[in-house]
């Protein structure tokens, strides 16, 4: 009986494994097939020589360049935003608060993590129309508000994994500083920190993938079809995730739903090379930690 | 008035129920009696009067005196939950970090009483360092686990100065012809033992003038130890040393004096050989000649 019990859980969690790893290949492949015949260089940079776009010489108006360095732009400011304040808040949560209000804010942070990314884009807009009030014609909807807004929406997963790296270090590594006589902020920035910084970065890779993919609050916020390359953070842009929303329900041709789902495999390219880059980062740091 | 015999019955008593790894606490916050022997030295490097310690409610130190002899191995021993660790981390005022904790009483380095409220943590835990049970060296090189303390308490002006202060500390904790070749590798793929020494020579390397160590020695193989101890007794020559142990023979062997720790109450001290030789209270031959503990 019990052997069997044993037999039942190996091949249940094995069975839930197998079948989520054949989730993510299906949708994976099945986005790769569908829109396989619409890549090409121009689907990019659409009639425009890749060098000039790169330079920025002539505009691309009817390629996913501007939208792909719209969403990089996008993700890179609100991680900008987001983990400073993110980071900050983590470290007071764990450890300088009392424990009721470490138990109220976090409970009120994972509330935050629950909020729809609709209700965080309106609040945007609400401040944006207010500030276009205030300073008629030179504030609309842009690029800073949708970044700020995006940074508020992943902020929650930057402070709780924060929290979370610093509140599960062994509590001897705690102590050996502070009795070499070293200060609770010394401690925090030359050990725990450090120490934790694998567990900081996974919040921070959690967030790049949220603000990456999110449509809601960059639709209300600042996201158009067509802009071409926002020059200053006050411009409207362009967005991957919301030219998939956007082609796939106003396409009129079949080119153009294949162009859309393309533009969603570059967009897991996308996140995927950003996982990358931040997973690099953390050897790196790691790395840096040790041997410094 | 509790005698000594009605502690012995009561169920808190955590070498007889088994609750081995827990504060034991009684609500007793009277002293049982006078501690047996002499406590006090002649020329005292710190000195402890009247120290009651609380974990909110619950006593787990009660009225000890005691003081520590300059270059002195103070061996403090008594059963799991007597409080002779919760005390040493009086003594550098370790027990700050914990929140419920309470310490009433005067304690004093040289002329200074550590618990004032002018007192800063930071220059006293230079001048009492402390090695804990279990090697904690930083995710660090080697020298950076020993330039720590030096360079946040901006103790050398250059990086010679620095490179120096890690060889002498390496020296004194004799770990330096075993690991002078690599300093820049991680002080955690170190053996235990050689952790352990390292973790010694980040506490000598601010200078202090007392060393705490508590249970230095129980996470290490007999041939680690023995190194330890012996390194124990070379630093007596320079620091006062109070060590907490759970191994009586290893008592016996590096202190001069012994502390006998019961339920919170310092019960008897004296010269080691006497207490080893001729307990004078009954609760510490109890324990000496392994009745419980």
């Amino acid at each position: 009986m019990i052997r069997f019990a044993e037999r039942f859980v190996v091949f249940f969690s094995l069975a839930c494994t197998a079948l989520l790893f054949f989730c993510i290949a299906v949708v994976t492949v099945y986005v790769l097939w569908r829109g396989l015949d619409a890549f090409s260089i121009s689907l990019i940079f659409g009639g425009v020589d890749p060098l000039d776009a790169l330079l920025g010489r002539r505009p691309v108006f009817d390629g996913l360049f501007p939208a792909i360095v719209g969403t990089l732009l996008l993700v890179v400011s609100a991680i900008v935003v987001a983990a400073p304040v993110g980071i900050a808040t983590g470290i007071y949560l764990a450890d300088y608060a009392s424990p009721r209000w470490r138990v109220t804010l976090s409970a009120l942070f994972d509330v935050l993590a629950g909020l729809p990314s609709i209700v965080i884009g309106l609040a945007g807009f609400t401040i944006t129309i207010y500030l276009h009030r205030l300073f008629p014609g030179r504030i609309g909807p842009c690029l800073l508000i949708s970044a700020l807004s995006l940074g508020f929406l992943v902020l929650p997963y930057v402070i709780r994994s924060t929290q979370l790296a610093l509140e599960s270090l062994p509590a001897t590594l705690r102590l050996t500083a502070p009795a070499l006589g070293a200060r609770h902020w010394q401690n925090i920035y030359r050990v725990l920190l450090p120490a934790s910084t694998s567990g900081i970065l996974g919040g921070i890779i959690l967030a790049i993938g949220r603000a990456a993919e999110d449509t809601a609050v960059i639709l209300l916020t600042g996201v158009v079809a067509s802009a071409g390359l926002p020059r200053s953070l006050l411009e409207q842009y362009e967005a991957l995730p919301f030219f998939i929303y956007y082609i796939s329900s106003q396409y009129t041709t079949t080119q153009e739903l294949e162009m859309g789902f393309a533009a969603a495999f570059l967009l897991l390219v996308l996140c995927g090379s950003l996982f990358l880059l931040a997973y690099g980062l953390e050897r790196l740091l790691a790395r840096r930690f040790v041997f410094r | 008035m509790n005698t000594v015999t009605d502690v012995i019955t009561q169920p808190a008593f955590p070498a007889i129920t088994g609750q081995r790894d827990t504060m034991a606490v009684t609500k007793l916050d009277t002293p049982l009696e006078k501690t047996v022997g002499n406590p006090f030295v002649e020329k005292p490097r710190m000195t402890c009067r009247d120290v009651f310690v609380h974990y909110g409610e619950s006593c787990a130190i009660k009225d000890v005196s005691i003081d520590v002899a300059g270059n002195e191995v103070l061996a403090m021993i008594g059963p799991s939950g007597c409080g002779k660790s919760t005390f040493l981390r009086c003594l550098n005022r370790m027990n700050d970090t914990v929140s419920s904790c309470r310490v009433s009483g005067e304690i004093r380095l040289d002329d200074m009483n550590i618990y004032d409220a002018s007192v800063d943590v930071v220059p006293l835990r230079a001048r009492v360092g402390m090695v804990f049970q279990k090697p904690n060296p930083f995710p660090k090189s080697i020298y950076d686990n020993i330039a720590y303390g030096p360079k946040i308490h901006g103790l050398t002006r250059n990086k010679a100065e620095l490179d120096e202060v890690v060889e002498t500390s390496l020296k004194k904790a004799g770990l330096w012809t075993e690991v002078k070749d690599r300093l820049a590798e991680p002080g955690t793929g170190l053996s235990g033992g050689q952790q352990q020494r390292l973790c010694i020579a980040r506490a000598i390397a601010v200078s202090p003038e007392v060393i705490l160590m508590d249970e230095p020695c129980s996470a290490l193989d007999p041939i680690a130890t023995a190194k330890i101890e012996e390194l124990i007794a070379e630093l007596r020559t320079q620091y006062s040393i109070v060590i907490v142990t759970h191994a009586m023979q290893q008592a016996s062997r590096v202190s001069q004096r012994t502390a006998y720790f019961h339920l919170g109450n310092l019960v008897e001290v004296g010269a080691t050989e006497h207490i080893f030789t001729n307990p004078k209270h009954r609760l510490t031959e109890d324990y000496i000649t392994g009745r419980f503990g």
